[in-house]
């Protein structure tokens, strides 16, 4: 294994100290559970928060802001953070508004988040707590560590939406609703060209030849729909499109949300260039790209490969997406 | 009937505590059978930190104390044992709230409440051959004793705790269809379930212990 790490056992720990220590202005951090949340609390909307494992930044620790996630509280590589953690940051959130838990669709995830629920109730009977569940990926029905469909990047299109839904003073219920409508209309499926190594485990995930692809790779490397050999990207991009596109199914003249996000290792370069299949494909399918994203928004650590995730929009969600957030990564 | 105490209640949290503590070898070679031998270190990692913090926990009624021991096992033991000895002792908080003293009724209500929230969170059902088989026939139990109108609390436990003692002998012959063990099938026939064995042990400590 070669990182930038010092114990690996305390590399998520020191990993949010950084986050922490460059936006000390916007940021609180509790280290004892990972907690990172906004400095700026709002006491008049529902507030929001997401857990996973850590190795996916910037999800979900570096889409805490205005208009995004008001806390998160993630496990360790790869690992559904423990109930404690989901308890701790839900009890930092109460307020009279409610609490919004968004959970990828992993079984760890969901005993931890359920527990915590019905813990913070049973200290609060008052406390009023929304759950969305996010399962957007089309490889699997089901895999390794879960029940159903996998939560992946299309998260982020469940997040800013909500997250702006909230700052609108939209109440639990109506958000919870949004959630559910952003989540049902999208679809995401990822192609790894390389593993990843956890720090912590010091060996990669699991094996790949250097002229194979996994495809359908879930976020912790779990196994997809086959492994086959590396081809010409527009070849690529057709198979991973079609997945995609066929499944809700899209149709001929609607709008959507492209995003080509990458798993950590793929250059911009190369996701700029799948974008341009993307978005050719696209057209070819009468679909109306009114936004595009491409990018690193949520990661398998260093693995090289992406992800395609379309998601429907109508003029409530287009106008959220397009509503004013900030969070830690920026360019400028 | 006479009611179960706060101090008796207290009682059956820390004999499940010894328990737990003075059977973790045994605990996990029972699941080295069939399992990966883990449970009872899991278990004896989560009853060690209830043990340390014993004071520190809150005391002012059954319920808040079972909350606060929920939060540790949940928070300390390993693998699935967490989220399902974590929840109940959740459960049983949640129905417990702010009482001193429960009815046998009220003991009756919160175990079923914590039976059905095991089932939610692990997604077994009764003959699965797990603990909750054990709960069952423990629970079972103390409902025949609350409709013959008996008026001895401990006589009820005793029997309740032979119930779930006897489930051990009675679900060997079972396939364990949930937990690390079912990945095994047909070969878990024959085989003892460590947690049935476990809620079989600790009901029996507390009965005697609620005796002396």
């Amino acid at each position: 294994m070669k990182k930038f790490v010092d114990d690996p056992a305390q590399f998520v720990r020191d990993m949010e100290e950084g986050i922490y220590l460059a936006n000390q202005d916007a940021l609180k951090w509790i280290p004892e559970f990972n907690i990172i949340v906004r400095a700026d609390l709002p006491e008049d909307k529902v507030l929001i928060m997401q857990g996973s494992g850590s190795g996916h930044e910037p999800a979900h620790v570096m889409a805490v802001g205005p208009g995004m996630l008001d806390a998160a509280c993630p496990g360790a590589v790869f690992a559904a953070p423990p109930m404690d953690y989901v308890l701790e940051c839900t009890r930092l959130l109460r307020n009279p508004k409610g609490i919004l838990h968004l959970i990828n669709n992993y079984q760890g995830d969901r005993m931890a988040w359920d527990m915590a629920k019905e813990m913070a109730e049973a200290e609060d009977p008052d406390l009023a707590i929304g759950v969305v569940i996010i399962n957007d990926d089309v490889a699997v029905q089901d895999s390794l560590y879960t029940v159903g469909r996998r939560g992946v990047a299309g998260n982020f299109f469940v997040i800013k939406a909500v997250g702006a839904a909230s700052d609108e003073g939209k109440s639990l219920e109506e958000l919870v609703a949004l959630g559910e409508k952003v989540n049902g209309w999208t679809r995401s499926m990822g192609i790894a060209l390389t593993s990843c190594t956890p720090p912590a485990k010091g060996t990669p995930i699991f094996e790949i030849g250097e002229d194979e692809i996994e495809v359908g790779v879930g976020i912790h490397g779990e196994p997809g729909r086959r492994r086959d050999k590396i081809r010409p990207a527009t070849e690529i991009m057709d198979e991973v499109f079609e997945a995609v596109c066929t499944d809700l199914p899209f149709q001929a003249g609607d709008r959507v949300a492209v995003m080509i996000n990458g798993l950590g290792g793929t250059p911009i370069s190369e996701l700029y260039l799948l974008y341009g299949l993307a978005a050719k494909k696209c057209a070819e399918h009468g679909l109306v790209i009114a936004k595009n994203y491409v990018g690193n928004y949520c990661t398998s650590l260093e693995m090289a490969g992406f992800s395609l995730t379309l998601s429907k929009l109508d003029e409530e969600i287009e106008g959220y997406l397009n509503a004013p957030a900030s969070i830690p990564i920026r360019v400028f | 009937m006479e009611k179960l105490t706060q101090a008796q209640a207290e009682l059956v949290v820390k004999t499940m505590t010894d328990v737990a503590l003075a059977n973790e070898a045994y605990f996990s070679d029972l699941d080295a059978v069939m399992g990966d031998a883990d449970f009872g270190r899991s278990l004896a990692a989560g009853f060690r930190v209830v043990d340390e913090k014993w004071e520190t926990l809150d005391h002012s009624s059954i319920g808040a104390l079972l909350l606060n021991v929920s939060q540790a096992l949940t928070a300390n033991t390993g693998g699935c044992s967490g989220p399902v000895w974590g929840t109940l002792f959740m459960r049983t908080g949640i129905a417990f709230r702010g009482k001193t003293e429960l009815g046998l009724d009220e003991i009756i209500e919160g175990l079923r409440s914590a039976i059905e929230g095991i089932m939610k969170r692990g997604g077994a059902s009764l003959g699965d051959k797990t603990l909750l088989d054990a709960l069952d026939a423990l629970v079972c139990s103390l409902e025949d004793s609350l409709k013959t109108d008996d008026h001895s609390l401990l006589d009820a436990f005793d029997r309740a705790a032979d119930a779930a003692y006897e489930m051990r002998e009675t679900s060997k012959g079972w396939v364990a269809k949930r937990g690390r063990q079912s990945f095994t099938g047909e070969r878990s026939i024959g085989t003892y379930d460590p947690g049935i064995i476990a809620i079989g042990d600790m009901a029996k400590a507390i009965a005697a212990a609620l005796r002396q």
